[in-house]
């Protein structure tokens, strides 16, 4: 009797534990879930490529209209409206604040629309595109469009119409291009600078170093507490010792690329030298033995041989570092700043795509659905950085 | 008959450990000589001597000298690694670089500074014949060479080894990982390297110490019991331990 | 064929040379790379002071003693009060591993002891995966998903809070961004306990719980304790998640969880666009402040560590 009691208690807190370690998977199933609903119907090929400000273009059209008559492609809308004489399609819809809004759906690469004289710039041309908003139109012969009046009604103005004045529209901001393109300089430059500086690092303190050296010791333990530093302190030592080197070698003000790589960089420079010694300390020491064994210095052991075949741990490294990199927030926020831009130059501020994200969502409309699209993309990339690493690792230990 | 090393009262400590005791020997020139004895007799630990790799150990003291073309290789200005491209060695475990076969051989003499493409080529096609291995990988010399059998990647060190143009190859129990026929086949190759080259071979293998050496040492916990010719040694040694040893009583 | 003498010479000794630059060489980036913690120190330390001293500020400087014993963070134009922030932020990290540990050590277990291969790996990867999220993610979660589930819990215990935003949001994200860590190292903790011992507790007629739970945990106590260190190191020092789900209340020290409330690095944080100033240095005060909270939280857990150590 008592024996199955305990077998079932026994079963019971089994069962609890199963329970409970299933909160992790739910998490994760949670975060998945919660960033791909609000995210994914912004993903687009105008999301990644798209400026993040938006523009107001004036354009007008007084030439001949062809007698030509435009046909709707088929896959529009049931509740889109086309004009036949222009080669436009419409729809009413909602912005972010709940105002209406026209919007451009479709423009026909033959319509006169797609190619304006620019109003406001003699001998410019300016384009209209889906996805832009329509503002207002002046017509020829003076009538006036409205957005407020919506889509069909500024199609029926379209269809009698013979020419424009003016017409005003808005592209589609919310791009994330410029940040992109931030995140991928970022990349580039940190790893320029971490890399070295830890690949050796990493080869002093375990092929060169004198082994129970005291200062060696002291240096090792050094390089290790860097490990324990939260971002957010980089993030200072960036604002406070990166910014102003960098201002007075560029005579920028403030935060760059450049400082901000250098911070990213004193992030990863832990994450390389303890993978690249791992990597070392698999490698047999038969190589160093047959080696040396051959009249090689030391420098040519280790560069030659010992290095060739820490390639994969070194390749881990950076998969790992590349992650960490989109991920970081907390440092660039100090180390850079928080001015989205669309225009990247190196010696300029702009945000990497996690700063974005946080520029969106702090203030007081956060902006859900950009700052999910973004996550989606951040978490596929660190998800296949890790995954990877996980591949290289196997591959390794065959 | 001249002598690749002359040995006198070397002693060798690992820390309090004293692994080597006053051994004094001669090793002749083109000749094979082995070094048998029980595990942890010290062979190997002679056999690394003779090439300085032992200063790759912490806490190792030596006294007494080792003489090599008339210099005491343990005097200070003695330049170690021009002594490692003269004495070559062949590990117990073939252990090629990660590289192509090519490069592998390749490897000693572009550290010694040749790059002439075609330099390389001879030196790497005459270490491969040597080592009777040419005709086995004379087509994919630029594989890698972890591809290769046991067998063929041990040959592939004695290669590598050779393109050195060492005059004394150093050979730590090299079949002992080995199956008997590339055992076999290595012992061949031993025999017909001992025409150029002067060889010293490490081998818990008695059968093998007796089938292909011209000279035989016997150590016993650090000491030189007794080195003689092969023959003598092994069908009238001197002393009762070398006896014993060679009869099967211990080790 | 032996390669002409004179060419091995030449090229030994510019060999002898190379390996001697290369020594020297590889001090110079290991030396730096070393340095950065001392920067760290020296820099943000020197920044930080600088609001205090009156050769800087002059009549705006801070005074060091209310700002060490202040319950309000600030009072325009340059009274800063830190107290209340340490409190909370010990407090909110507390909580959130009371909650994370268990849930995290019985995962481990559950993946290094209760599942076969291929689940174990399953789940392992589940965790990796969950440790590699950004925080700004777990932010946007946080404040999409956590501060909804906090306003239900609150209308349950009859509570007001602003919008989900509160001090228990902050516990609940703090607790799921540090339990991969804590897992993680408690699996490697436990999947070095000795088998045998295990097998001898099972021989003795014990169940497999109780196996787990008196000899194999037992035994992993010193890893599984590292790992909550390292996990409440992480907490200690998380900014952008926490500053999302904060809320950053003024005056405290609060303890109510549905109350908004402010930890150390939230106030590095927040409204960092438009500061400049005494407002933008006194956070390098603040970050000093984080760094020495981070120390000696460390110096007491391992402390404790050891002691518990010393009982097994």
């Amino acid at each position: 009797m008592k024996s199955r009691k305990r077998f079932i208690t026994d079963k019971i807190y089994q069962s609890l534990i199963t329970l409970i370690s299933l909160i992790g998977l739910v998490i994760l199933i949670a975060v998945f879930v919660f960033v791909f609903n609000k995210g994914s119907s912004l993903l687009s090929w105008d999301l990644l490529t798209g400026d993040y400000y938006s523009t107001v273009y004036d354009g007008y059209y007084d030439s001949e209209l062809t007698t030509n008559l435009f046909v709707a492609p088929d896959d529009l809308d049931s509740d889109t409206y086309f004009s036949t004489r222009w080669g436009i399609a419409l729809k009413d819809d909602l912005d972010r604040e709940g105002h209406d809004y026209i919007l451009i759906v479709y423009v026909d690469t033959e319509s006169p629309l797609a190619n304006l004289p620019d109003k406001n710039n003699e001998g410019e041309m300016v384009y209209m595109a889906s996805g832009q908003s329509l503002d207002k139109i002046i017509f020829s012969d003076n009538t006036i469009m409205l957005s407020s009046k919506g889509a069909e009604a500024a199609i029926s103005q379209f269809e009698s119409a013979t020419g424009i004045k003016d017409i005003m529209f808005t592209t589609a901001g919310k791009g994330i291009r410029g940040s992109l393109i931030t995140t991928m300089y970022l990349i580039i430059l940190t790893l320029i600078v971490a890399l070295p500086i830890g690949i050796l690092t990493a080869i002093y303190l375990h092929e060169f170093a004198p082994k129970n050296n005291k200062l060696v010791n002291i240096l090792r333990r050094m390089v290790e507490m860097l490990t324990g530093v939260p971002s957010i302190i980089f993030g200072l030592l960036g604002a406070a010792v990166f910014i102003p080197i960098v201002s007075t070698v560029t005579g920028t003000e403030g935060g760059n690329l450049i400082s901000g790589s250098l911070t990213l960089a004193v992030i990863i420079l832990p994450v390389i030298i303890s993978s690249t010694e791992e990597t070392l300390k698999t490698i047999p020491d038969e190589y160093r033995q047959a080696s040396l064994a051959l009249g090689a210095t030391k420098s040519q052991t280790t560069f030659k041989v010992i290095l060739k075949s820490s390639a994969p741990g070194i390749l881990s490294a950076v998969l790992l570092s590349i992650g960490r990199i989109i991920g970081e927030s907390a440092a660039l926020i100090y180390a850079i700043g928080t001015s989205i831009k669309d225009e990247i130059i190196v010696t300029e501020r702009s945000t990497s795509l996690a700063v974005h994200i946080w520029s969106v969502m702090s203030g007081e409309t956060p902006n859900f659905e950009l700052a999910s699209a973004i996550s989606i993309i951040i978490l596929l990339v660190v998800f296949v950085m890790n995954l990877s690493v996980k591949m290289i690792v196997k591959k390794i230990s065959y | 008959m001249e002598n690749a090393f002359t040995i006198n009262q070397l002693n060798l400590k690992y820390g309090e450990k004293k692994a080597l005791d006053q051994i004094t020997m001669d090793i002749p020139k083109n000749q094979i000589t082995a070094l048998i004895g029980p595990s942890g007799c010290g062979k190997s630990t002679l056999l690394r001597t003779l090439n300085r790799m032992n200063d790759l150990i912490d806490n190792v003291r030596i006294d007494g000298d080792i003489r090599y073309e008339e210099q005491d290789i343990f005097a200070k200005e003695y330049d170690v690694i021009n002594l490692r491209t003269k004495v070559g060695m062949v590990f117990q475990k073939p252990n090629p670089f990660p590289m192509s076969i090519f490069d592998n051989i390749a490897y000693g003499p572009r550290c010694q500074g040749i790059k002439d493409r075609k330099v390389l080529q001879e030196i790497v096609e005459r270490s491969l014949i040597n080592a009777a291995l040419y005709d086995e990988v004379k087509d994919r010399l630029k594989e890698s060479a972890k591809e290769l059998s046991g067998g063929q990647q041990q040959r592939l060190c004695i290669a590598r080894a050779i393109a050195m143009e060492p005059d004394v190859i150093l050979m730590d129990e090299p079949t002992s990982a080995l199956d008997p026929i590339a055992t076999a086949k290595i012992e061949d190759l031993i025999l017909e390297l001992k025409k150029k080259y002067t060889i010293v071979i490490v081998t818990h293998n008695m059968q093998q110490a007796a089938r292909i050496s011209d000279n035989t040492a016997f150590l016993l916990m650090g000491e030189l019991i007794e080195y003689d010719k092969t023959d003598i040694i092994f069908s009238n040694p001197k002393e009762t331990k070398t006896e014993e040893y060679i009869t099967g009583r211990f080790g | 064929m032996k390669f002409p003498i004179f060419k091995i010479w030449d090229v030994k000794k510019k060999n002898r040379f190379f390996d001697k630059l290369t020594y020297t060489g590889l001090l110079i980036p290991t030396i730096l790379s070393a340095s950065f913690v001392v920067l760290i120190i020296l820099f943000i330390t020197e920044r930080g002071v600088a609001p205090f001293l009156p050769s800087q500020y002059g009549d705006l400087s801070v005074n060091f003693l209310r700002f060490m014993t202040g319950t309000t963070w600030y009072i325009s134009p340059n009274i800063y009060g830190i107290f209340f922030i340490v409190i909370n932020t010990l407090y909110v990290v507390f909580l959130s591993a009371l909650l994370a540990v268990p849930v995290s050590v019985f995962t481990a277990l559950f993946i290094a002891k209760m599942t076969p291969k291929p689940i174990s790996g399953f789940f392992q990867t589940v965790v990796e995966l969950l440790a590699a999220i950004p925080s700004i993610v777990f932010g946007v979660f946080g404040l999409g998903v956590i501060t909804d589930v906090v306003k239900k819990i609150a209308t349950v215990f009859g509570m007001q809070t602003a919008g989900g935003i509160s001090a228990l949001s902050t516990v609940l994200v703090l607790a799921i961004m540090i339990m991969p860590t804590v897992t993680l190292l408690s699996i490697t903790a436990i999947k070095a306990v000795n088998r045998d011992m295990e097998n001898n507790s099972l021989a003795l007629g014990a169940t497999k719980i109780q196996t787990l739970f008196k000899v194999t945990l037992v035994s992993a106590k010193s890893g599984i304790f590292a790992g909550i260190i390292l996990g409440i190191g992480r907490a200690l020092g998380e900014a952008t998640a926490v500053s999302m789900v904060a809320g950053n209340a003024g005056t405290g020290p609060d303890f109510n969880i549905f109350n908004t409330t402010r930890t150390l690095t939230s106030t590095m944080l927040l409204g960092l666009k438009e500061t400049t100033g005494l407002d933008y240095d006194i956070r390098f005060s603040v970050g000093v402040v984080l760094i020495i909270v981070i120390i000696v939280t460390n110096l007491l857990l391992n402390a404790a560590k050891k002691r518990i150590g010393k009982f097994s």
